[in-house]
Parts: C-alpha cells; sequence; structure tokens
C-alpha cells in the first residue's frame, strides 16, 4: 500500500472534495460539498475522514453517529458520502477511511454501522461488502407523488 | 431522544460554582445581548444538532503521561501543586491569555452582529459567539475548579473577575483590541484568528497540567466549526465577486481585511524566537516559529482554495484540469483571460505591518518589498488597510510608533509594548446594584467547590 495518510476532515478539504466529486460525476457542485461538509464538521469533526498520498488529498469519507432514524433506536454509525480518485483507487485507499470511521463511531458508542447502496451502484455495493457490511433486515421502500 | 440526534459520548461535563456560573451569565446580558435568540435559531438552522451547554466539557482517556519537555515520560498533575513552580505560572497566564481571547472575541462579533447582510452567516457566527462563551467559561473553570493558592495569592474571584472586566482595548493581545469594521470582519476574523485559535489549543492538547489538556479536545471540535463558518462565506463572497461586476464584496475589500488581521493573527503565536520554553515545560508541542509556519502555510492553502473558486465561477467553460493550470499561471504572474494576479487574494508578506515579534516595524512592504521613508511607508501600508480601519485609534497608533521608532524616538521594545488606549467606560459591570461581576462567594474560597452536571 501506497503511503496513505488518514486525517479529520476541515473546511479547507472542500475543493479536494469538489475535485474527487467531479472526476466520478463530471459535475463540478460547490455550494453542495460546502453545505456538507460544514454539517459534517459542525456535528463531529472527528468522524468523516480524507486520505492524503504525498500530501494530496485523494479520498474523502463524510458520517457520523445518530440514532433514532428509521426506528432504529441504538446509536448508529452512518457511512454516507465517499469517494476515491480513479487514479488512487485499488491501494487501499477506500478501506483505511472506511475502517477510520468504523473506529471513531466505536470510541462514540456505535455498536453498528449502516449505509445506504442503490441497486444500480454495483460496485460500491461490491467494495461496502468487502469492508464486511452484509444486508440489513430492513427493506427500503418509496412511492412516486 | 429526537429522530437523529446523538449526544456525544466522549465528554464529562462539569458545572462552574453557582458564583462564578451567575458571573459569567451576568457579563453576557450585558456583552451578549444576542445569545437568547440562539434557541430559536437552532431549531431553524442545526435542527438536529446536540443542544448547546453553557459548560465545562472534559475529554476523557487522555494521555496520563507528560508528552514534550524536560518531564517526559512522567505523570501528568491532576492538581495545580504538582506542577513545578515555573510550568504553574506560565500555565496561569496562558489560561488567563486564552481566556481573554474567548471573552473579547464575543465583544468583537457584538459590535457589528446586527449589520449581517445574510441570515445564515449571521446564525453561523451566533453560534461561534456562544461556543466562545462556552470557551472563556472552560477557562473559568480552570482557574476555579482547583487549588492554585500555592501558586498565586490572586483569590479565583479576583483572577475571574479581572477576566471578566476586560473591554475591546484592555485584552491581553491585540487581535482582540481592534474593533470590527462590519459584519464582513466577523468572517474575515474567524478564517484567520479562529485560526490561531486552533493552533494554540492543538498545541496545548499535551498540557502537562491533565485537566488543560482535557480542555482542548472539545474545543477544538467547535474551532473546526469556526473556521468553516470562516472561510465559507469567504468562498461564497469570491464566487459572487466572479459573475457579478457588482457584487457587494469585491476582491480588494476582502484583500484589504486580510491585511487587517493576518498580521494580528501572526503575533499571536508571540515573538518568533521564542516558545523554546514552553516546550521546555510540557505545556505546548510547538515552538513558535514552527507553528507560525505552518499557519502561514495554512492560510496560503485557504487563499488557493478560495481564489480557485473564483476562477472555477469566472472561467466556467474550463474543465477543471484546464482551470487549475490557469490558476498557477496565474499566480505565477501571467493574465489568463484577462485575470491578472491582483484580482485574486494573495497572502501579505509575513514581515508586513508588524508591530510584534521579530519583524516588528521593519518596514516591509504587503508583498516583501523593503521601505526606507518612513512616511512613504505607512502610505504603503494605509492603501493596503480597509478604508474604516484606517480612522481608528489603533492605526493612528500604530503610525505615531512607526514613525518614532523609524526615527530613533522611541526604544523599539517600548514601542513594541505599547498599547491604544482606547477611550473605554471601566469594566465592572455597569448595573447600577453592583461593582463586581463576581458575587457572593464565600470569604476564602479557593476553588474546588465546583458541581457536576445536574
Ligand atoms: C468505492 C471506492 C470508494 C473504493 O475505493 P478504493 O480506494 O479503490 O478501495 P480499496 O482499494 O480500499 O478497496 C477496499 C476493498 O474493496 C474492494 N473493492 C473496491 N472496489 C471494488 C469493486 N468495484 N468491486 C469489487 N471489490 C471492490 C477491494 O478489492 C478491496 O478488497 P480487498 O482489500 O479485500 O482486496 C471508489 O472506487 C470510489 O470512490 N468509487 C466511486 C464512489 C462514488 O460514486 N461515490 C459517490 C457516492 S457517495
Ligand atoms: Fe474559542
Ligand atoms: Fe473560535
Amino acid at each position: 500500500m501506497a503511503d496513505v495518510r488518514i486525517r479529520p476532515v476541515t473546511e479547507l478539504d472542500i475543493e479536494a472534495i469538489c475535485r474527487i466529486d467531479e472526476r466520478i460525476t463530471g459535475k463540478y457542485r460547490p455550494d453542495a460539498w460546502e453545505d456538507r461538509v460544514i454539517y459534517y464538521i459542525r456535528r463531529d469533526p472527528d468522524s468523516s475522514q480524507v486520505a492524503e498520498i504525498g500530501g494530496r488529498v485523494v479520498g474523502f469519507m463524510l458520517g457520523e453517529v445518530r440514532g433514532g432514524e428509521f426506528g432504529l433506536e441504538e446509536p448508529t454509525g452512518w457511512v454516507e458520502f465517499f469517494g476515491v480518485l480513479p487514479d488512487a483507487r485499488d491501494k487501499g485507499v477506500g478501506r483505511s477511511l472506511i475502517e477510520a470511521l468504523l473506529a471513531r463511531f466505536k470510541s462514540q458508542g456505535a455498536h453498528v454501522a449502516r449505509t445506504m447502496v442503490r441497486s444500480e451502484d454495483k460496485d460500491i455495493d461490491a467494495f461496502i461488502r468487502r469492508n464486511g457490511f452484509a444486508p440489513a433486515p430492513v427493506t427500503a421502500l418509496e412511492k412516486r407523488l | 431522544m429526537l429522530a437523529g440526534t446523538l449526544k456525544a459520548m466522549t465528554d464529562e461535563i462539569r458545572m462552574l460554582p453557582k458564583a462564578y456560573h451567575d458571573a459569567v451569565e451576568h457579563w453576557q446580558r450585558h456583552n451578549f445581548p444576542e445569545y437568547p435568540q440562539l434557541t430559536e435559531r437552532w431549531q431553524q438552522y442545526f435542527p438536529k444538532d446536540a443542544e448547546f451547554c453553557l459548560c465545562a466539557r472534559l475529554e476523557k482517556d487522555m494521555p496520563t503521561e507528560i508528552q514534550v519537555g524536560d518531564r517526559k515520560g512522567q505523570p501528568k498533575a491532576l492538581a495545580p501543586k504538582e506542577l513545578d513552580k515555573e510550568a504553574a505560572e506560565q500555565l496561569l497566564m496562558i489560561v488567563r491569555a486564552q481566556a481573554s481571547t474567548e471573552f473579547g472575541s464575543i465583544q468583537q462579533h457584538h459590535g457589528t452582529f446586527e449589520r449581517a447582510n445574510d441570515p445564515q452567516d449571521q446564525t453561523w457566527v451566533l453560534r461561534v459567539m456562544a461556543e466562545e462563551l462556552r470557551h472563556g467559561y472552560q477557562m473559568i473553570h480552570l482557574l476555579t475548579s482547583a487549588d492554585w493558592s500555592k501558586w498565586t495569592d490572586t483569590k479565583p474571584q479576583d483572577m475571574v473577575e479581572e477576566i471578566l472586566s476586560m473591554q475591546t482595548g484592555s485584552h491581553v493581545l491585540a487581535a482582540f483590541n481592534l474593533e470590527y469594521d462590519s459584519f464582513g470582519d466577523s468572517i474575515a476574523f474567524a478564517a484567520f484568528i479562529d485560526r490561531v485559535g486552533k493552533y494554540q489549543l492543538t498545541m496545548q492538547k499535551v498540557n502537562t497540567y491533565a485537566p488543560m489538556a482535557a480542555s482542548m479536545p472539545p474545543m477544538l471540535r467547535e474551532e473546526a466549526f469556526h473556521l468553516a463558518a470562516g472561510v465559507i462565506p469567504m468562498r461564497r463572497w469570491m464566487e459572487a465577486a466572479a459573475r457579478d461586476r457588482n457584487a457587494t464584496m469585491d476582491v480588494p475589500t476582502i484583500q484589504k481585511m486580510c491585511a487587517k488581521w493576518y498580521g494580528r493573527g501572526l503575533e499571536m503565536f508571540g515573538d518568533e524566537r521564542g516558545g523554546a520554553t514552553n516546550v521546555k515545560l510540557g505545556l505546548k508541542d510547538l515552538t513558535n516559529r514552527e507553528a507560525q509556519d505552518l499557519y502561514i502555510a495554512e492560510c496560503g492553502k485557504m487563499l488557493d482554495d478560495i481564489n480557485t473558486r473564483f476562477v472555477r465561477a469566472r472561467l466556467a467553460h474550463l474543465s477543471r484540469d484546464d482551470a487549475d493550470k490557469a490558476y498557477a499561471r496565474i499566480k505565477d504572474g501571467k493574465t489568463v483571460e484577462g485575470i491578472r494576479r491582483d484580482d485574486l487574494l494573495r497572502l501579505p508578506d509575513r514581515r508586513f505591518f508588524r508591530r510584534r515579534g521579530e519583524p516588528a516595524f521593519q518596514m516591509i512592504g504587503h508583498d516583501g518589498e523593503q521601505f526606507t521613508d518612513v512616511e512613504e511607508y505607512i502610505a504603503h501600508v494605509l492603501a493596503h488597510l480597509p478604508e474604516a480601519y484606517r480612522a481608528s485609534i489603533d492605526v493612528k497608533h500604530w503610525i505615531e510608533m512607526q514613525r518614532k521608532v523609524s526615527r530613533g524616538e522611541i526604544e523599539l521594545k517600548k514601542a513594541i509594548n505599547s498599547m491604544p488606549r482606547l477611550a473605554r467606560v471601566g469594566g465592572a459591570c455597569p448595573c447600577s446594584k453592583s461593582v463586581r461581576w463576581v458575587m457572593d462567594v464565600p470569604e476564602g474560597t479557593s476553588g474546588g467547590g465546583e458541581r457536576l452536571n445536574p
């Protein structure tokens, strides 16, 4: 594994996160990432993490511990937004990020971590499962209005 | 429990004894009258966040052995009496200065709070102010929750009284004696001055006095938000400036705010040549210059990010890679599609407009140019400062000192230590019914009487 440094996200990572998102989705969405990053920073700046290689931010993962969602009362560590630059993939960056989030969740009193993956995102699904997640006994239902 | 809400589980919560708690709340009523708005705005802007609590928070599970300095490896002090004399005295000064910054910044934000033109920015600043109040509370907790009588003759109630009596103009550090010219200063202050706070708190995480070290992580988590509350509005100003030539915040205005605050931020690290004693005593883990160098690099990174937002908005037709290349060329001094270096933000030279530390009064220009004629230098500095600030007592005082130093009419050391006299009402409580903030402390109280969170 290359020299990957994992550290908590800061306000000075917003532009790097925009850059990674832009590589993945082709869209520049600074407002959306500013809103998201300040949300996680103000709730718990030690949960969400970025990965650096040679001083360059190549990946990020945003998430936090919450309780009481979906009727699931127990404190739950939610893995919510993440991405790794295409040229930095398959080097364990994603794994290092998720491990850092899970460690923080545990120290915050969570005994379970959860995430939601859209069925068409096969790659993300595979990555998440490789990191020890299994389908939860919950079915997501929706109705178009 | 509210849906999606969870209280942080890592800190231990402490309340001050009633007399001190009341004194802080009393101070708040006079200096921070906006505070009651927090509850309602919290519901609107931070609906699922854990509620704000005016209390001291101590991180659990911190290292128990001294991490730096001469006594590295020995057990940390749990009570003041276990400290060395020098460390104890130095620490008392640090706590007093830290407390002064916390309460001082509220007074500064208060000055222009009502003039904010964006409700979200204003609410962020309101939260910052409340958290600064909590930080001040935390410092008072350190002074009053333990017995310091071995190291100082000052009673805890008098230490607290002294802290609460400081006004803009009598604070320990210059950055907290500058009045704001507009609400924009709240933003620039959060981006530049709270950032120094982050460095100080981070360095003190190793502090040899265990309660001081344990006070830092909860404060740092709040500080992370303060920095975002400064940087994000600045990013948005720059985006607006790129799109709209009549944006209310144009680049020269933002640049001048940077010039106003940056030098004061650099000076908060203390003299560039100092800080080794604090490391030796196990109070901090970096010397002044080491910390300042990191800060300078970080401010440069901040402006690069903000400038990128401008370039992306102005040159929206360029791909990310091409925009990054364009910015690199502009930074290098080239003009790209009409954008010049001066159209973007840049960090002033670290020696520009300095009044303390190694480069104090050295007549170095905004971009590093050396001046020999004092009047030319003053004109140069004034041209780089915000107009409203130029008319302040602070700038007037600097001009006097700069002239005297350059003409050899005052010793450099005296000029460095000279503070502008701001005409200020005395700092005691303005209520007619009392002359002190701290009241009803039983005689002979020397701390230790704290109560746990009810
Ligand atoms: C998913 C993603 C984060 C993986 O990052 P990465 O740094 O390449 O992951 P790692 O190298 O740490 O891989 C960790 C494990 O997951 C596995 N994995 C990763 N991607 C995989 C895939 N597409 N299929 C199967 N397994 C995969 C790896 O093989 C590895 O397993 P191993 O350690 O047992 O060999 C990255 O591909 C990505 O950013 N994808 C796009 C994400 C996205 O669209 N985000 C927006 C929605 S929030
Ligand atoms: Fe603070
Ligand atoms: Fe702050």
